[in-house]
């Protein structure tokens, strides 16, 4: 009987100890592939500007990539259940943001032209497309389904976004290719990446209390 | 704070400004879909051609602009307006594009209503039906007879507001225990809307038919004879409801081989919801008068309950199923069940993204 106590208690302490000391993990996603040459607008060029960055792949002179996601392979989260997408001088921004599954999404528009949020799965399902007719509408839709969702305007072909859905614990990548995923248990774990244009490999991580383990990811 | 000022005053604010604005991007100016830089993949229909535009009802229209394409079972490109347009601009919106067809003289689309499954509808159109029917009755001390038929028909609009139709009927009879069947009677028919009116629906056609001895009489496969078949057709909206009737006088050649007849059929219909698979739920009311060469007149009433339902998101695939219930005389009439498979060939029966 007083053993059986003991080892409740050692157990309790134990699982105390785990949620005080997590882990987290950092990194940096580097590509050898170059930035898209930028796109020449050729309407709605008094909102839109003449030219505008291509966003498919934004890679620094290091080749230090931005928006990428890497995603903590059955570490659950909860990630943002209320999100915004801006339509902004014919641009979508954020360009790539992580959303939980079955969450409303706002989209608004600065700009005075029409766009529209067209957003559809990856298998070309479409979930919802609505007109932005007038700066500062804001229309709340639901996303169902599972899978990541691509926005595209059917009025300024250029414009892309997107939207991994996910419930498990994710990061984008900033302008410094850098990203962190932080209070994550002590483990060993898949890290996989996702990019729009770009493919890299899943890799292994083992992640310990206190200290940062840091990575290095690869796209290609 | 100025460029802002600036930006908002140069909002559209009139219908044709927004038009311009907003649709013409895709649609372009004059409505017909051909833009110098298209930024969509599926060309948009033509408005200017009132073939195209005038058949389908307002309410349509106004689903496509407030739902987008996935609403009607059209293309995904088509944005929904309904979170940014009043429903009264949507309305608007639906008049400034039909006034790109400047013919006056099509049919109005608000005229063409859910096809009964007896009762000819007044509105012309582009259709290819199968109609099935089954009946059986007990005439005792007759032996009971279960009858089949399989019609196939064809509809063709001809002009801005006249149709043919090309009706070819297979046979089958039951009868102690023999079954014989067959090719019926094949009928033409010519069908021309002599009025209609749009803002409170309304339309009345006139049409003939007529029926070709081509069934074999000595097989009770057909009369045996040549029928004329005037017939006016009416439609009407009244509230939700769809109020479509036809009277119809027989007149055959031979009149020892068929009987002259007056028929009349009443409907009275709505939709479960506006969406172009909607079920619609309806009512006819069926009678026939015969004025036999010898003997009495007679007059058979039926009431034929149905259901219709849109089988693709644009509705251009179409189903309906009823029965034939007597009124009266229900030994002589017996039992009908009938229905349709429609299918309007010009219309795209499913998206393009």
């Amino acid at each position: 009987m007083g053993r059986l106590l003991a080892l409740g208690i050692l157990g309790t302490l134990a699982s105390a100890s785990i949620s005080l000391a997590q882990g987290s993990v950092t990194g940096t996603i580097t590509t050898a592939a170059k930035g898209v040459a930028p796109i020449r607008v050729t309407i709605d060029q008094k909102v839109c500007g003449n030219e505008l960055p291509d966003e498919a792949i934004v890679v620094d002179a290091q080749g230090r990539l931005a928006n990428a996601v890497v995603v903590l392979t059955g570490v659950r989260r909860a990630a943002a259940s209320d999100v915004t997408v801006s339509n902004d001088k014919c641009r979508f921004t954020p360009r790539v943001q992580i959303v939980a599954p079955k969450t409303s999404v706002k989209t608004t528009s600065k700009d005075p032209v029409l766009h529209t949020t067209n957003a559809q799965l990856e298998n070309g399902r479409t979930l919802f497309n609505v007109a932005l007719p007038i700066p500062g509408i804001t229309i709340t839709k639901a996303i169902a389904g599972t899978g990541n969702v691509r926005l595209s305007c059917n009025t300024h072909p250029w414009m892309r976004g997107w939207m991994v859905v996910t419930d498990e614990a994710a990061a984008i990548s900033g302008a410094d290719g850098r990203f962190t995923i932080d209070n994550v248990p002590p483990g060993t774990y898949e890290l996989r990446v996702w990019h729009e244009a770009l493919k890299g490999a899943p890799q292994k991580v083992t992640i310990s209390a206190g200290k940062p383990t840091d990575v290095a990811i690869t796209v290609k | 704070m100025l460029a802002a000022a600036i930006a908002v005053a140069a909002q559209p604010t009139t219908i044709p400004e927004m038009w311009t604005a907003w649709c013409a991007r895709c649609h372009a100016e004059d409505g017909s879909g051909k833009v110098n830089e298209p930024t969509v993949t599926v060309e948009p229909m033509d408005f200017t051609d009132c073939k195209v535009t005038s058949p389908e009802p307002d309410a349509d229209w106004e689903r496509a602009i407030a739902k987008g394409g996935v609403g009607v079972g059209l293309s995904p490109q088509m944005p929904a307006f309904e979170d940014s347009l009043s429903g009264e601009q949507i309305a608007a919106f639906v008049s400034h594009i039909r006034s790109f067809c400047q013919d006056r003289r099509w049919p109005s689309g608000n005229t063409n209503f859910p096809r009964p499954i007896l009762t000819e509808k007044a509105f012309p159109e582009n259709e290819f039906l199968i109609l099935p029917a089954v009946a059986h009755w007990d005439e005792s001390p007759a032996p009971s007879i279960t009858e089949a038929s399989l019609v196939a028909l064809y509809e063709r609009r001809i002009g801005r507001r006249s149709m043919i139709e090309i009706e070819v009927p297979l046979v089958g009879t039951n009868s102690l225990a023999t079954w014989t069947s067959g090719l019926g009677d094949v009928a033409l028919a010519f069908k021309h809307a002599i009025y209609d009116r749009a803002d409170t629906p309304r339309i009345v056609s006139l049409g003939l038919e007529t029926v070709l001895p081509t069934g074999d009489r000595f097989e009770d496969l057909g009369s045996g004879t040549t029928i004329f078949e005037p017939y006016v057709a009416a439609g009407a909206m009244l509230r939700d409801w769809y109020l479509q009737s036809q009277f119809k006088v027989e007149l055959p050649a031979d009149r020892q081989r068929a009987d002259r007849a007056i028929v009349y059929n009443a409907y009275v219909g709505r939709d479960t919801s506006g969406a172009p698979d909607t079920w619609t739920f309806g009512l006819e009311l069926n009678g026939e008068v015969a004025f036999p060469y010898l003997g009495v007149t007679t007059h058979l009433v039926a009431m034929t309950p149905q259901v219709r339902k849109g089988l693709t998101g644009t509705g251009a695939l179409a189903a309906s199923a009823g029965v034939m219930l007597p009124l009266n005389k229900r030994d002589a009439q017996g039992v009908r069940w009938v229905g349709y498979l429609l299918w309007e060939y010009l219309e795209p029966w499913r998206a393009r993204r």
